[in-house]
């Protein structure tokens, strides 16, 4: 005759609580969807007499608003202006001309800031004082849809 | 098998974790008025002065409640808010190529750091943009270390990834010593249409005066002084053209020295030295950021006699998913594990030895948290950890016995920690 030896493990369970919690949070995020973009074209718009900008490629815009290329090919100080994070024109600028997702240009500027290696770009709350701005501050460059543009600025094409 | 000092006896694990110190004392006048006078003491430049400055800030408020072990205070069965980081920053572009930048923190963390106001850095960038695609800089002063993917910025909340970072790779018991140092650092960086290369190397000292520091090199309280030799620590990153792809490889090379207090201490004067090697890999969708890290570190003490002297190797690493699932909103989950010596991952030799348990020797982490925020200045998190092992507690709970945990026998191997966190900047 043998004597069984219930043997209690001395363990708790180990991960079930958070198994079932990512579960469930990701069973959720179905019911939800994501940002949306406006249909309209944004254009690159700079201070008119910058010097020495040719069109400028993708790469480079992407320097540029990413506060890393901070000076233009004559040395002068280039001055970035921005919609907040959560603007429909500025999360269109990024997908579609920088090709970058609006949170992701934020994580950049954040890691700038925050470490003292660099600074944001300044951020105005509508499409007219970005025009504004570009058009009265040297070495500006920002972002407009056609409809705000005007010959108070000047494109800068995108090759 | 490595031999650990027998001066480990009284301490929850043999966790050391990256690089560097502790915080200068600074008043909260000098601060202010540092920060009143750059705008001020150019005011002749007036508007084109202002447009030059910028003044940044933070404010986080983490509580936690815990099973089994105290985190940053008492926090067993208790709600616990003696985690506060504060932060504010300016900086100034003198020129268009040279920038001058400082920030002072405040943080209390249950333990040692009690809200005194320090520089976390503060420096000088000068750069030349060689043309669009080529970028030589130097910073000095006291400088963020290059080391991994969240350092730069981790007294940051909106930057984390949790309340509390990956303690594998980003220990909060040497965080000190790991964030900022000073010296030089020199920089080169290329942008092409493949992406961005950043090449960052710095040479200096450690910030080392720090307890938090002393107790994880050391494994004791100490009354001696622990100086920084010359380190060095680079990083050489890339990123791709749309900054989905973000990848690292880094590396840590720190000497130290401790001078024993000749009237009373229990720890030899000695040699310290931590060196490590970090591989970071990231990458986004729009929607999804998964993200690892991995660390293989070098750990020695030496000319301090038997038992003292020792040389290990440890390993860290951990997996991380992040779903934006709706605009505003973010889900996290990771695994995150860290072995103090690769020739005991379970820790039996070093219970064996009769140092402590062998749960002290590994810390295993599973972690998911949820991310709201509020408005992009404001933001809520909440998070919960399941934890195997206590080599990643940290020190400041033993430095603090009312507080913390003081020794091995009032620590348990599995357990748990429910954090939730509410933060501002601007």
């Amino acid at each position: 005759m043998s004597v069984s030896i219930e043997q209690k493990s001395s363990k708790p369970p180990r991960y079930c609580n958070g198994r079932l919690m990512a579960a469930c949070c990701f069973c959720i995020v179905l019911l939800f969807s994501n940002t949306p973009t406006l249909a309209e074209e944004v254009v690159v718009a700079i201070k008119r007499g910058t010097p020495n900008t040719k069109p400028v490629s993708r790469y480079v815009l992407s320097a540029i608003f990413g506060m890393r290329l901070t000076t233009w090919p004559d040395g002068s100080a280039i001055r970035v202006f921005v919609l907040p994070d959560d603007n429909l024109v500025h999360a269109t600028f990024c997908k579609q001309v920088l090709q970058i997702f609006p949170h992701q240009l934020r994580n950049a500027w954040d890691r700038l800031v925050y470490s003292g290696t660099g600074q944001a770009p300044e951020v105005l709350s509508s499409e007219l004082e970005i025009r504004t701005h570009i058009a009265s501050t040297p070495g500006a460059i920002g972002y407009l849809t056609k409809e705000n543009l005007d010959d108070s600025v000047a494109i800068l094409p995108v090759e | 098998m490595t031999q650990l000092p027998s001066s480990q006896l009284n301490s929850p694990g043999t966790s050391l974790k990256c690089h560097t110190g502790t915080s200068r004392p600074f008043s909260i006048e000098t601060l202010l008025l540092a920060i009143l006078c750059l705008p001020i003491s150019l005011s002749c430049h007036a508007v084109e002065l202002f447009d030059t400055v910028q003044i940044h800030g933070f404010a986080s408020q983490s509580m936690f409640i815990s099973s089994g072990n105290n985190m940053f205070g008492p926090s067993i069965s208790n709600p616990n808010f003696d985690f506060t980081e504060l932060g504010i920053n300016g900086s100034w572009l003198a020129l268009p190529n040279l920038r001058l930048s400082m920030q002072i923190l405040s943080r209390r963390d249950g333990g040692t750091n009690n809200a005194t106001p320090v520089i976390d850095f503060g420096l000088l960038d000068y750069n030349i943009d060689l043309n669009s695609d080529y970028r030589l800089g130097i910073r000095a002063g006291r400088v963020r270390q290059p080391y991994g993917l969240y350092n730069d910025t981790r007294d940051v909340a909106f930057t984390r990834p949790s309340i509390l970072l990956p303690q594998s790779i980003y220990y909060e018991g040497t965080r000190d010593f790991t964030i900022s140092a000073d010296g030089l650092l020199v920089y080169a960086e290329i942008q092409k249409p493949w992406g961005n290369l950043n090449l960052e190397l710095f040479g200096g000292y450690a910030r080392t005066d720090n307890k938090d520091t002393q107790y994880s090199f050391l494994f004791q309280n100490s009354y001696g002084t622990l100086n920084s030799d010359p380190s060095f620590v680079g990083r050489l990153s890339y990123e791709s053209y749309n900054k989905s792809l973000r990848l690292a490889l880094s590396g840590v090379y720190t000497s130290m020295s401790y001078k024993k207090n000749p009237t009373y201490d229990t720890m030899p004067s000695g040699n310290i030295s931590y060196d490590a090697i970090v591989l970071s890999g990231q990458y986004n969708t729009e929607d999804w950021t998964f993200t690892s890290e991995y660390s293989y570190d070098f750990f020695t003490h030496s000319d301090s006699g038997y038992p003292y002297d020792f040389k290990l190797t440890g390993e860290s690493y951990y997996f991380q998913a992040a779903y934006r699932f709706a605009p505003k909103w973010e889900l996290m989950a990771r695994y995150d594990a860290y072995y103090p010596n690769t020739n005991d991952e379970n820790g039996l030799a070093f219970q064996a030895s009769g140092q402590g348990p062998a749960y002290s020797q590994f810390a295993k982490y599973w972690v998911t948290g949820l991310r709201y925020d509020i408005t992009p200045w404001m933001m809520v998190r909440a998070e919960y950890n399941y934890v195997n092992g206590t080599a990643l507690l940290p020190p400041q709970g033993f430095l603090n016995p009312q507080t913390g945990n003081p020794d091995y026998s009032s620590t348990v191997q599995y357990w748990s920690m429910f954090g939730f966190l509410v933060s501002f900047r601007f």
